[in-house]
């Protein structure tokens, strides 16, 4: 895969805009240089959205081939993690998207599933792990919104572009999921 | 202000508040006992957010988790347009834009110092002899003297592109688009700051 114009260095040292304009331009190794800086992250939200670790990973996997191919009309290269974030977004939406269409089920908007989120044992703090509980029990809804928004950093224009609903909705769901996080967090202490 | 009553006021609003700094309301929630208390625990849940996040991304980097993942995506190079290149009579020869492009990140890349990132050929590339400008965005080591950089830049390209293509090239435009901070000179050497000039 080593190609004889790829980066003749990496590290931290190599700014995000030039490594997004060489990947824009075909550099493979800038490319992956980008994924090893900022897979981790991707895959820690991915987590966070998606249903399970399998299905994160497909979702980063199918985020990664969208940016290779994309990555040439980002217009502002030092923006490219958040840019990453966002494809990882869109992708595990709408993974979860075919997931409940395959499954056949209703779509219950407010009652609480229990996704496993990240291993509790990973979760060592302790309102780190307070936080990790009042979010396994939020609504499935209510808990994207927020992961969008506090892991993914996006806009409420943008949560509400990826979920297909206005920014109002999710003004409301955010306020609704912020109000029972803070109680129970507060409970828990 | 009976901090047993209701004020009234929305998360929402307090959010606002939170991400913004300010708030038409600002008087109120400086004051509002209720709302302060409802303000400290949002400011908790946002560091219990950040480091929940943080734990997320140590435990989700195993070591070699996103080798397959890459291994997977099959990196197709970039042809972009193809460029003519005089061949027998009977050849019709071509190399395509990302090679060349690829070539002018490979000399600038020799050069030390600097760092190819955007590179545009500009004119009609796939028409012999059309002319063609060269746009290149790079990121520069502190303590090299930019022009000099350019120049030195500008030639090494111009020289790559004579031997290896038949572009026409017009101009070689250089934009430096980045700096970074020196390299920390390995012990015992001289280091790569020496090319500054001294005071």
């Amino acid at each position: 895969m080593k190609n004889p114009q790829d980066l003749p260095q990496t590290g931290p040292d190599i700014p995000d805009a030039i490594l997004a304009e060489r990947a824009g331009d075909g550099d493979v190794a800038a490319f992956e240089t980008l994924a090893r800086r900022h897979g981790p992250l991707m895959r820690a939200y991915a987590r966070r959205l998606a249903r399970s670790y399998e299905e994160a990973d497909d979702v980063v996997q199918e985020a990664l081939i969208t940016a290779w191919r994309d990555i040439g009309s980002l217009q502002d290269g030092a923006a490219v993690k958040a840019w990453l974030m966002k494809i990882v977004g869109h992708r595990a939406v709408d993974t979860g998207r075919r997931r409940k269409v395959h499954d056949n089920l209703e779509d219950r908007p407010e009652a609480p599933d229990h996704t496993p989120g990240p291993a509790q044992s990973a979760v060592a703090g302790s309102a780190r792990r307070a936080l990790n509980a009042a979010l396994a029990r939020l609504p499935e809804e209510q808990r994207r919104c927020w992961v969008l928004r506090e892991f993914g950093g996006q806009s409420y224009e943008e949560i509400a572009g990826t979920l297909g609903i206005s920014a109002a909705s999710v003004r409301g769901r955010l306020a609704r999921a912020r109000t029972t996080l803070v109680i129970e967090m507060e409970e828990w202490r | 202000m009976n901090p047993t009553q209701d004020c009234g006021r929305r998360i929402e609003d307090l959010s606002d508040y939170l991400d913004t700094g300010a708030s038409p309301d600002a008087w109120h929630i400086e004051n509002c006992p209720q709302c302060q208390a409802r303000l400290a625990g949002l400011r908790s849940l946002s560091a219990a957010a950040l480091d929940l996040m943080d734990s997320d991304v140590a435990s989700a980097d195993d070591a070699g988790w996103l080798d397959g993942m890459l291994a997977n995506l099959r990196l197709e190079t970039r042809a972009g347009r193809p460029i003519p290149l005089s061949g027998g009579p009977l050849d019709e020869l071509t190399e395509t834009e990302g090679a060349v492009i690829a070539m002018v990140r490979a000399v600038g890349d020799s050069l030390g110092g600097v760092l190819i990132g955007r590179c545009r050929l500009e004119g009609e590339v796939s028409t012999a002899g059309a002319p063609v400008e060269v746009r290149i965005n790079v990121s520069a080591r502190y303590g090299h003297p930019l022009p000099a950089l350019a120049d030195e830049l500008r030639v090494a390209v111009i020289q790559e592109l004579l031997l290896e293509t038949e572009l026409n090239v017009a101009a070689v435009h250089v934009a430096f688009t980045d700096i970074r901070p020196p390299l920390p000179a390995p012990p015992g050497s001289a280091g790569d700051g020496t090319r500054e000039e001294g005071r």
